[in-house]
This record gives C-alpha cells, sequence and structure tokens, in this order.
C-alpha cells in the first residue's frame, strides 16, 4: 500500500478525550435541523410550526438548487423555528412523537446499486436527502449533482480533538461501510481512502477498501491534506470528499429505504465528567446530551465538532446534522496575574516558551485567547504546521489586501481549513479565517 | 492583588471610549496587562489557543538579556577599577557599573516608553511589546561613557525613524535598537569610537587623570602592523582567546561576553524564539570567509586575512549582534532558505568590514543592518521559488 508520511501539523496535548466506551442516550424529547449551520446552502423553508412531519418529511431546500433537500430527523409536529440575525434559519424544532411515522424509500441491495444507472442513483440520493453529504473541493461545498469527480476521497476523521474516532464509529459497521464504498464507486471512477499507518483491528480489517497508508499528527487524516499530497494533475482539485461517518448514513438510507436518524457523538473536553461515546439521534439538544455530565463550578463554552474547526453554539442549540462531536471546554474570562511570566508547566505552546515543553502529558486548556492581537512579528510558526505548504503568513495579508491572484498563488484554495495557523499565532491574528472568508468571497465571485 | 485587580477594574471606564481619558486606552492596556492577562476570549474556531503571546515573546529575550546587563555592570565597573589602578573587588565594581549603566538604562525605557505611548495614542493601536526588547539592547551596545543626552537621542532615532514611522513593531525593516545605535555612531564618532570611551571613570576619579584606559580588542588589532599576527598583538596586550570568550575586557556594557550569547541564543533557539538558521549561518559565514582570507593572506598582507577566524566570532559585538539583532524576527527575512542566507551573509559582511575598511571597526552593527535591507529580496527569491513549485488550484 502507497505510504503518505505527513511531517507538518501539530497534536494537541488536550485533555478529557472521549474513552472508547458507548453509551446509549435517553431518546429526547425533541430534535431539531440547523441549515444556518450547513455551509453555502440559502434554504427555502418548506414547512410552518404546527405543522406534522415524519422522519424524512422535507423541511427546507436550497434556493438555487431545490434538488438539495433537507429532510427531518424526526416525526411529529414542528413546534419553533428559530431566526438568526438577517432571518437566516438557525433551526426547525420538532417534538418527537412516542411512535414516530416515517416517509418510505426504495430500499437498495449492493447488486442493485452496482447495476443502476448513475443518474438513477444520483437521483435518488438527492430525493432522500443525503446528498448534501457529498463535499466537494477546494470550497469544501456540496457536490454538484451534475458533475462527475475524478476521485472521492473518504476521511476517517478523529485526530482532531475530540472528533469521534473511527475503531469506535465502524465497529460492528463494516457492511455498511463496504456498501457505503460501493455507492461511491459508482459515482466516481475512483474511490481513495486512507488508513492510519497504526491501526487496531477494526480498520485493519478494511484494508481491502484502502488505497494508501498515512502518518502523521493532525490534520494528516484530512482528505484535503490527502488530495493535496498525491494529485498529480490540476484537474484533480475538483475532486469530492465524503466524511467515514457520513458515509454510514447514505449507507445505512440504501440498505433500509428509510431517512437515516442514529448517530454516534463524541461527548469530549475537560469540563466533561466522563469523556464517552453517546449513541443518540442527528439533531439532538445539546442540554440533553450535556444533561449531568458536566463539571458545573466554572463558565463553559460548548464547541458543537473538534476544538480547532468546530463552531460555538449554547445549552440551548441542537447538534449539527453534520456533526458527530461536542466539546465543552472552560470558557477561559478570567485575568490571571502576571501571566506572562509565568514558568508555565501546564500551558501548551507549538513554541518552547514554557516548561510545558520539557515534559508531554494531556493539559486542560480554556477559551482565552492569551494574549492580544499585534501585528504579525514573522516567527513562520504558522509555516511550520501547515499541511498544505502554504504560506500562511504571507496568504492572509494578500487575501486581506484583496489580491485575489497572488493569493491564489499562495495556494489558498488548498487550505484544508485545519485551524492550525491561528492556534499557533503569537499575534492572535484570525489567520485561518481571513483565508476561510476569501476562498467564500472568492467562490460567490465565480458563481455570481 | 485582588485590590490591584479591583483598581484596573474601577479604572477602565475612565479609559474606555466615551470616558475622559479614551484616548489613552494604549496607555492603560500596556500597563494593565503588565499585572493581568486579558480576559479576551477567542471569537470561533479555533476555540483554544497557543500560550505564546508577543508579550511572552518578547520578554523571553529580555530574560535573556538581563544576564548581560548584570555582567555588563560588573564589567563596567571592573574596567573603571583596574584603570583607576585599584583593586576590582566584586561588590565594588558591580556598585560603580550601577551607577554608570542603570541612568543609562532608565534614560533609554524612558524615552522609548515615551515615543511608543505617542504614537500608539495618536494612531490609536495598542502598544507593542517589541519596544522593551530595543530598549534593552540599545544600551547594551554602547559605550559605558556615553553621555545620558546621546542616549535619549540615539533610541529617539532608533525608536521613531527604525520603526514607529513605518507603522511600529511588526512593519519595521530595520531593527530599531540598532539604528539608534548606528545614528550616535555617525552622529558622533568622537564618543562612540576610540580608546577613551570604553572604560568609565571610577566615581571620584577625574577622567583627565585616567590616562591607562585600556585599548579594545579591535583598536589592538587595528593597530598591528602589517606582517605581524593579531592573535600575538592581542595576546602582549593581554587578551588571550579565553579572555575574549569570557568577556572581561573593555568595550560596550553588554556586547562583550561570548559566553552569555552563546546561552543565550542556544535557549532562544531551542525555545524557537530566534531562529537557529540565522544563527548557524552566521557562525558559517564568519568560518567560511574567515578560512577563505586565510588562504589569502600572504606575506606583508593586512595582518586581519590571516586572523584564525574563530578570534572574529569573539571579538567586538559580533556574537551579540548576531544572538540579539540578527535573530530578530521582523527585520530578517521571513523564509528559511532566505535565514541561512541572511545570517551567513552578516558573517560575511562583518568580516569583509573588518578586514578590509579597519576605520569601521564594528563590521558587526553594520552588516546586520546592511542585510536588513537586503531581506525583503532575498524573500521574494524564496517565495517565487517556492510558488513556481506548487501545483496551480485555481
Amino acid at each position: 500500500m502507497q505510504a503518505l508520511l505527513l511531517k507538518r501539523g501539530l497534536d494537541l496535548p488536550l485533555q478529557g478525550a472521549p474513552e472508547a466506551r458507548r453509551e446509549a442516550l435517553a431518546p429526547p424529547a425533541r430534535v431539531a435541523l440547523t441549515p444556518a449551520r450547513i455551509p453555502f446552502i440559502k434554504p427555502r423553508l418548506k414547512v410552518a410550526v404546527g405543522e406534522r412531519v415524519k422522519i424524512g418529511s422535507l423541511l427546507c431546500e436550497d434556493k438555487r438548487d431545490p434538488r438539495l433537500r433537507f429532510l427531518s430527523p424526526g416525526g411529529g409536529e414542528v413546534v419553533d423555528i428559530r431566526f438568526g440575525p438577517r432571518r437566516v434559519i438557525d433551526a426547525i424544532v420538532i417534538a418527537l412523537e412516542t411512535d414516530e411515522a416515517a416517509v418510505e424509500f426504495a430500499p437498495l441491495s449492493e447488486d442493485q446499486i452496482s447495476g443502476m444507472a448513475r443518474e438513477t442513483l444520483v437521483a435518488h440520493l438527492l430525493d432522500g436527502g443525503l446528498w448534501p453529504l457529498l463535499k466537494a473541493f477546494p470550497f469544501r461545498s456540496i457536490a454538484p449533482p451534475d458533475d462527475t469527480p475524478p476521485a472521492i476521497y473518504v476521511g476517517l476523521g478523529g485526530q482532531e480533538p475530540f472528533q469521534a474516532r473511527p475503531e469506535v464509529y465502524l465497529q460492528e459497521n463494516r457492511d455498511a461501510f463496504t456498501c457505503g464504498m460501493a455507492l461511491l464507486g459508482r459515482l466516481a471512477p475512483e474511490v481513495r481512502l486512507g488508513l492510519p499507518a497504526e491501526r487496531g483491528e477494526t480498520l485493519q480489517a478494511l484494508g481491502d477498501l484502502a488505497s494508501f497508508e498515512f502518518k502523521g499528527p493532525y490534520p494528516s487524516d484530512d482528505p484535503g491534506v490527502h488530495l493535496y499530497h498525491q494529485k498529480k494533475d490540476p484537474a484533480e482539485n475538483r475532486s469530492w470528499f465524503i466524511h467515514a461517518q457520513d458515509l454510514l448514513l447514505l449507507a445505512e438510507f440504501c440498505m433500509t429505504g428509510r431517512y437515516p436518524t442514529r448517530r454516534l457523538v463524541a461527548l469530549g473536553g475537560c469540563r466533561v465528567r466522563q469523556p464517552l461515546y453517546l449513541d443518540t439521534r442527528v439533531g439532538v439538544p445539546l442540554a440533553h446530551l450535556a444533561e449531568g455530565r458536566l463539571k458545573t463550578d466554572t463558565e463553559v463554552r460548548y464547541v458543537v465538532g473538534g476544538v480547532l474547526t468546530g463552531y460555538r453554539d449554547t445549552r440551548e442549540g441542537f447538534l449539527g446534522w453534520e456533526q458527530t462531536a461536542v466539546t465543552v471546554l472552560p470558557a477561559g474570562e478570567e485575568k490571571e496575574f502576571l501571566g506572562f511570566v509565568r514558568p508555565g508547566a501546564r500551558k501548551h505552546s507549538f513554541s518552547r516558551g514554557f516548561l510545558s515543553a520539557l515534559r508531554y502529558e494531556p493539559l486542560s486548556m480554556d477559551c482565552n485567547l492569551h494574549g492580544e492581537e499585534r501585528p504579525c512579528v514573522a516567527c513562520s510558526y504558522c509555516e511550520r504546521v501547515c499541511p498544505v505548504g502554504i504560506l500562511p503568513q504571507l496568504a492572509y495579508k494578500s487575501a486581506l489586501a484583496g489580491e485575489v491572484e497572488e493569493s491564489l498563488a499562495h495556494g489558498l484554495l488548498d487550505c484544508v481549513q485545519c485551524g492550525l495557523c491561528t492556534y499557533v499565532c503569537p499575534s492572535k491574528i484570525e489567520l485561518c479565517r481571513f483565508l476561510t472568508d476569501a476562498k467564500r468571497t472568492y467562490l460567490e465571485e465565480q458563481t455570481a | 492583588m485582588k485590590l490591584l485587580k479591583d483598581f484596573f477594574d474601577d479604572q477602565r471606564p475612565h479609559f474606555e471610549p466615551g470616558g475622559r481619558f479614551a484616548r489613552y486606552l494604549p496607555f492603560f492596556e500596556a500597563i494593565e496587562t503588565v499585572f493581568f492577562t486579558p480576559a479576551e476570549t477567542t471569537p470561533g474556531g479555533p476555540h483554544v489557543r497557543d500560550n505564546l503571546d508577543v508579550k511572552r515573546f518578547m520578554t523571553l529575550v529580555i530574560v535573556m538579556l538581563l544576564p548581560h546587563l548584570l555582567f555588563g555592570m560588573y564589567n563596567t565597573g571592573y574596567q573603571a577599577l583596574v584603570a583607576a589602578g585599584q583593586a576590582p573587588g566584586p561588590v565594588a565594581s558591580l556598585l560603580i557599573g550601577l551607577y554608570h549603566v542603570l541612568p543609562m538604562v532608565l534614560v533609554t525605557y524612558a524615552v522609548g516608553f515615551f515615543w511608543e505611548v505617542l504614537f500608539a495614542v495618536v494612531r490609536g493601536h495598542g502598544m507593542s511589546e517589541g519596544l522593551f526588547v530595543s530598549c534593552m539592547l540599545f544600551p547594551l551596545t554602547l559605550p559605558p561613557t556615553t553621555p545620558l543626552w546621546q542616549v535619549a537621542l540615539g533610541i529617539s532615532f532608533g525608536i521613531v525613524i527604525g520603526k514607529e514611522i513605518f507603522g511600529g513593531t511588526g512593519r519595521n525593516f530595520l531593527n530599531p535598537a540598532l539604528t539608534g545605535r548606528a545614528f550616535l555612531f555617525f552622529a558622533f564618532p568622537v564618543r562612540m569610537s576610540g580608546d577613551a570611551v570604553w572604560t568609565a571613570a571610577t566615581v571620584g576619579v577625574d577622567k583627565a587623570v585616567d590616562a591607562v584606559s585600556a585599548a579594545t580588542p579591535l583598536a589592538v588589532a587595528a593597530l598591528t602592523p602589517k606582517g605581524g599576527g593579531i592573535a600575538a598583538a592581542l595576546h602582549e596586550a593581554g587578551y588571550s582567546f579565553w579572555d575574549l570568550f569570557w568577556g572581561l575586557y573593555p568595550g560596550s556594557v553588554g556586547g562583550t561576553t561570548t559566553w552569555l550569547c552563546l546561552i543565550g541564543a542556544a535557549a532562544l533557539c531551542f525555545m524557537k524564539i530566534a531562529n537557529y538558521r540565522i544563527v548557524a549561518g552566521g557562525i558559517l559565514g564568519v568560518l567560511a570567509t574567515g578560512f577563505l582570507f586565510n588562504a589569502l593572506a600572504g606575506e606583508g598582507s593586512s595582518p586581519w586575512l590571516g586572523l584564525n577566524p574563530f578570534y572574529h566570532l569573539v571579538m567586538g559585538g559580533y556574537a551579540f549582534a548576531l544572538a540579539y539583532m540578527a535573530t530578530e524576527p521582523v527585520s530578517g527575512p521571513d523564509m528559511d532558505a532566505a535565514r541561512w542566507v541572511y545570517g551567513f551573509l552578516i558573517g560575511a559582511l562583518t568580516l569583509l568590514i573588518r578586514v578590509f575598511n579597519p576605520a569601521f571597526p564594528e563590521g558587526a552593527m553594520l552588516a546586520v543592518l546592511f542585510m536588513n535591507l537586503f531581506a525583503p529580496l532575498m524573500d521574494h527569491v524564496v517565495v517565487q521559488t517556492r510558488l513556481r513549485k506548487r501545483m496551480v488550484n485555481v
């Protein structure tokens, strides 16, 4: 098997990694779809408060491409539609009934999938509302249904603290995963799966599906990083990718003919008493997920997703459709007396400017910025952690100056938005956000 | 501590927009953040951040400079006592040094701080901590006899022209401390060179009777006659290689001690605060150029050509300039390949100046400033080469 040895990146020694222990969570009273958290869509609402919906009923669609449908993760009554600033649809909340009705789709066997015309399969996935889980490089937007990509990369995830780890969510799911891989094989000429070089039995069993193995610090598991290091031709920049856990949903949908609602969620972070995996539903309320599981002595921040790439939410929020991790961190609003001259035996840094450099141990980290914004001092830390060889300290300047050509030459579109450049920056510059914004602006200019 | 926190919390509203002293917010924040880290949290992902900030970054450099300051004080007092023909006891040396050096440091900080606050208030941006490093470096590069008004003038030039008019720390293309030092060197050559300036007078001893002040090693070397060996001349003047290494000889306040520079550079490189590529390049540059000169040396050529290159590393302010000035990240290059070249050329240029133009014995200062000017060009070449290798993605 081809081996990919990746050197650049960074593993955060963060406390609170979920134990590989699964627990079934009591059914929630409500679930929700959160359209505002699905990037690059303009949702058009298709239900009203008070309406009754089934699992798999249409809740909203994309105004630009109505074939992109977003379906209900539960059966019951729509009790609330929350709007955010400028009337973005924050959440469509459904109160669940005890026996939920579900929309029936045609189940497909593996033979049927392999015998099907590609268009029929695409239409089936669009109809079943799962197509938007397929993403396209370089913008990480929803895959355009009319295109055929040169390849589809499957990302296992799990390196970022604290995404669900593949050896946990793939346990007992090998059949579904194989079916999913077969399904992708119908969509693209090539499906590329990378396995970590050090892997347990669960992943070892997938050996025949994999095309390469990788080794390295976070984000060496990112499909964008794999693409960057393996592409031989610029045409491959338009490849697609999907996260393995989402692929399981696709497979479940095809095999059962029902819109999938189960999710395995990793609950981690140093404010969680016993970090673990929870078997629960798509769109579960965060309060339900965290109920009785948090240490209660300090203010906390709910991060949906990993600590580097996830988004911030409140206790009242819901788990996003595409998300499978919740990390609870200390809010970090306290001022520290003479913080900048302390030896810092328990303060992590990419530099070795603290005593923590002398030994490796998991540390507690909070959401404090640990400093104030300053002009770039050319320390090159961002360059040293960038997994795709961008010079973030120069690329962000050209992005901010609106120099599109120059930022593209710097590899703006190769950026995998891993967040490491922002993490290490001693000047506290939001490098990753500037690059991500520049990508979005460029996409909007392209499609306008 | 609680008291202090309450005090700052009470005063803060006056400095925030709408308060009486809203303009002086940068000043207030500069003082407050010395005592308390700011409470600011991350706006979004990444939700956790590295603990290193620019304040810590700069503080670590200052921490490495403190031994230089201490040793510089001791050495200043020591040389003053020796020149006055008295026994240089450790306590007396330190006290006399303190008397000479502390006012210079205080004046530098007061004047530098004034300019930084002024520009921060007028421009409405935060105060940057780079200032504190510049103000620590500057007096260490001066002769201990520099009059205080020249100290004030030099640091003013360094901070204002070397940094602030370009936008402050992060946007300066010259090393501010060296800019100030170079200004004094060219504006007041009499006070900045020659034999008399490097040894401070002992308290109570008139400068006029102080006739036995020793020549600096660079001066000894410059006066070596043709065909003579510099190493031998240095030996005769009482400077063995190891004397130069340990640094107990007349010179600038902080720049004589090679061993402290070695420790400082090693520590800063280990902590990834300074870039080891520049330091290694600088050492290689001196050795390579030095050995090349040795090969060129013949009968009757300048004695400098034949000098063992290792002497160059321990003489004058080269080690100090390389450890603390060349490694300043902002005015140096951004690219690793350029850092090797930059360091190497600083070493080569220092030797070129020393060997072929002994009128400027302090070649290191000019070499660093000169290479500061070339850093953007070197970066440009490296960046363009690197970008051409990227597979296009548009």
